[in-house]
């Protein structure tokens, strides 16, 4: 959830100057914060195909720094109006068949949002991946005739994290990812994300689409893509708010 | 001298010292009464244990879709598009005479929510009419009710209760992933709280009418996970599993107890393999003290058995007449034993003595403990412990009777 996140939340940082990082932490830092932003807006589309369903969603999001996110479903139907806000560690969901608000407990952090196969934590997950990880160049050279750095990222002893080793592939022409493996403590591959669609949106060059797979359920997958994007709006953090969650959307900001 | 003769010896010896006799019968006496209760009431903790830990919840036997174990997939539901209906299958559950009672239940998983809190729960949806007669789940209610069929009520766990803050009447949230990928939920009216006494049960579970879960997890009616059966002899499942997996067919799959709780089997066979320890150890204890009683008796006789060899008896009757002196005091042992240990068993049998005002309850693997001197009739080990006792006795006496025929006529006449 956070890549779906911070695909919206902009690559703000992302100018000229980082062409010019150098050292895998420099590199893997940019790709990071590329991946998060000041503020945002935008429109998502999430297409989940499980082994016993495929359903497609529609939904508006507003972020805020790492802290702050609003999303909310506007289609199908049945699920319009269902709205998940994130302030700090914290999420609630809005439910509007009942109107009512709940929130969500600790233990069901690694469930999955929605459904899908973004976890809760991938969501309320705010901390730098060089702060968590080291990292060093497992292959620099061509894949399909495409230079690339291909970096290993392995958990410093006293991170709290999830991952037992994370792999992502950042074109070096322009320091997109191409994708993200994701490994789980005792090595073995736990899911895979997959960014195409690179253009530019909202004034930035971004991966508009992001597919992640689980490595045990190979026929099952979550696709998001991004239909449009802003960056740096005027938004406070009031806006982040159980009022506005129940509320219907906040269109004006 | 013939053995005819040997036996009324044997007898009348053990009434020349009676106070010795009678305290020896009652050493094996309390030694056979002691392996009986104790291995009664092993089996009346194990038969509870079972009844306990099947009886609350699991049931003694479980019909599922083949597939649905373990994982317990949503999706893998009984009574189908193919195959019997949910409705046939139960009658034919039913219908096994081992079987007393059958009810449908669908599992799902979600969340339960009261204001700020939030708590993550298994929701089962129950036929509540038919679920009282299997489980006794819906027989702990301690405040409101069961939840009542086509409401929108549910039943929490006490601890689960708890941590909402809510009580019978309180309205609280409930959201459930549905079988179509859609977030089930609605919002529910607590009817009731249980108290089972298992930590796990009180802080996770949550019962609702079957037709509530089934339309909140958009599954069809007539669907569901499981049909769970009462059978009032926890031992027949495997039998009667057998006998239904030939009677539905290939597409479910008819688990025992013993195969879905086989920690519980484990168990009974422990507890049963420590009988024969128990045994061992009593009545090893009891041939010392019946060997000393004859060493003594054998010893105060040695003028007459040195009379009776130089009159020419055979070393063998000796022999013989200590060992039968032994058997009888061993029968007299058994008579005392057994005249004390039934009605004790009766009593502990039907009205236990309840210690736990003493003790408390506790869990062990996953069952409700309640310390009870409830026993169950050992009826093999009370034929085995007779057996036991007999053989105690005679063992016992062998030595001594060895030694009273050897004793040497002539030096000891003499007083040598």
């Amino acid at each position: 959830m956070r890549r779906l996140l911070s695909g919206v939340l902009g690559l703000c940082l992302l100018g000229a100057s980082a062409l010019t990082a150098q050292t895998p932490r420099e590199i893997i830092d940019r790709v990071d914060r590329l991946l998060r932003g000041e503020s945002s807006r935008g429109t998502v589309s999430m297409e989940i195909v499980t082994e016993h369903w495929s359903r497609s969603m529609e939904m508006r999001i507003w972020s805020l720094g790492t802290d702050n996110a609003l999303i909310r479903i506007t289609a199908p139907e049945k699920d319009a109006g269902t709205a998940t806000l994130k302030v700090g560690h914290e999420i609630w969901n809005y439910l509007p068949r009942v109107d009512r608000t709940i929130k969500l407990p600790p233990s069901l952090m690694g469930d999955g949002w929605m459904g899908s196969h973004f976890t809760n934590d991938d969501l309320v997950k705010d901390s730098r991946l060089i702060d968590d990880y080291d990292i060093t160049i497992g292959y620099e050279g061509a894949r399909d005739g495409v230079p690339v750095w291909e970096f290993v990222l392995t958990p410093k002893p006293e991170a709290a994290v999830v991952w037992g080793r994370i792999e992502e592939q950042v074109r070096k022409a322009d320091l997109m990812p191409v994708w993200a493996r994701f490994y789980d403590d005792r090595g073995n591959l736990s899911r895979t994300m997959t960014f195409s669609g690179h253009r530019t949106m909202g004034g930035r060059l971004v991966p508009t689409r992001t597919v992640v797979q689980p490595a045990d359920k190979p026929n099952e997958r979550t696709t998001i893509s991004y239909r449009d994007l802003e960056f740096d709006i005027q938004i406070n953090p009031s806006f982040f708010s159980l009022r506005r969650l129940q509320g219907g959307g906040g269109s004006g900001q | 001298m013939s053995a005819r003769l040997w036996w009324p010896l044997a007898w009348r010896n053990l009434g020349r010292n009676r106070r010795r006799s009678v305290i020896t019968a009652a050493g094996l006496a309390v030694g056979y009464f002691s392996v009986v209760a104790m291995v009664g009431w092993f089996d009346g903790l194990t038969a509870d244990m079972i009844a306990n830990g099947t009886g609350i919840v699991t049931g003694q036997l479980q019909v599922h879709a083949a597939g649905y174990l373990p994982d317990r997939s949503v999706y893998q539901t009984l009574g189908g598009s193919r195959g019997p209906t949910l409705d046939e299958l139960l009658q034919r559950v039913r219908s096994d005479p081992a079987v007393a009672a059958a009810a449908p239940r669908v599992y799902g998983g979600g969340l339960v929510s009261s204001g700020a809190a939030t708590v993550a729960g298994v929701f089962l949806g129950v036929d509540p009419e038919r679920e009282r007669d299997v489980s006794r789940l819906l027989h702990t209610v301690v405040r409101g009710a069961a939840p009542a069929p086509g409401a929108r009520e549910i039943l929490l766990g006490a601890e689960m209760a708890r941590i909402l803050g809510v009580e019978p009447g309180a309205e609280v949230v409930v959201v459930a992933p549905a079988v179509d990928g859609s977030l089930g939920n609605d919002l529910f009216i607590v009817s009731g709280v249980f108290q089972s006494g298992l930590a796990d049960l009180d802080r996770t579970f949550a019962l609702m009418p079957l037709d509530a879960l089934q339309a909140i997890m958009a599954l069809e009616p007539g669907r569901a996970h499981e049909i769970a059966a009462l059978l009032p002899d926890p031992w027949q499942a495997p039998v009667a599993a057998r006998r239904l997996v030939a009677a539905l067919g290939g597409a479910v799959a008819v688990e025992p107890w013993t195969a879905l709780r086989p920690e519980l089997l484990e168990y009974a066979q422990l507890a049963s393999s420590w009988q024969w320890i128990m045994l061992v150890i009593v009545f090893g204890m009891a041939i010392f003290g019946v060997a000393n009683t004859m060493l003594m008796a054998t010893f105060e006789r040695r003028h007459e058995f040195a009379l009776l060899l130089a009159l020419g008896a055979a070393p063998g009757g000796i022999v013989r007449s200590v060992l039968y002196e032994a058997i009888a005091l061993g029968a007299i042992g058994l008579a005392l034993g057994a005249a004390v240990t039934g009605p004790v068993l009766v009593w502990w049998h039907n009205a236990p003595p309840d210690l736990t005002p003493l003790f408390g309850e506790f869990t062990m693997i996953g069952a409700l403990v309640r310390l009870r001197l409830r026993v169950e009739y050992p009826w093999v080990m009370m034929a085995q412990g007779a057996f036991a006792l007999f053989a105690t006795a005679a063992l016992a006496a062998l030595y001594p009777a060895i030694r009273a025929a050897r004793v040497p006529p002539a030096d000891t006449l003499a007083g040598r």
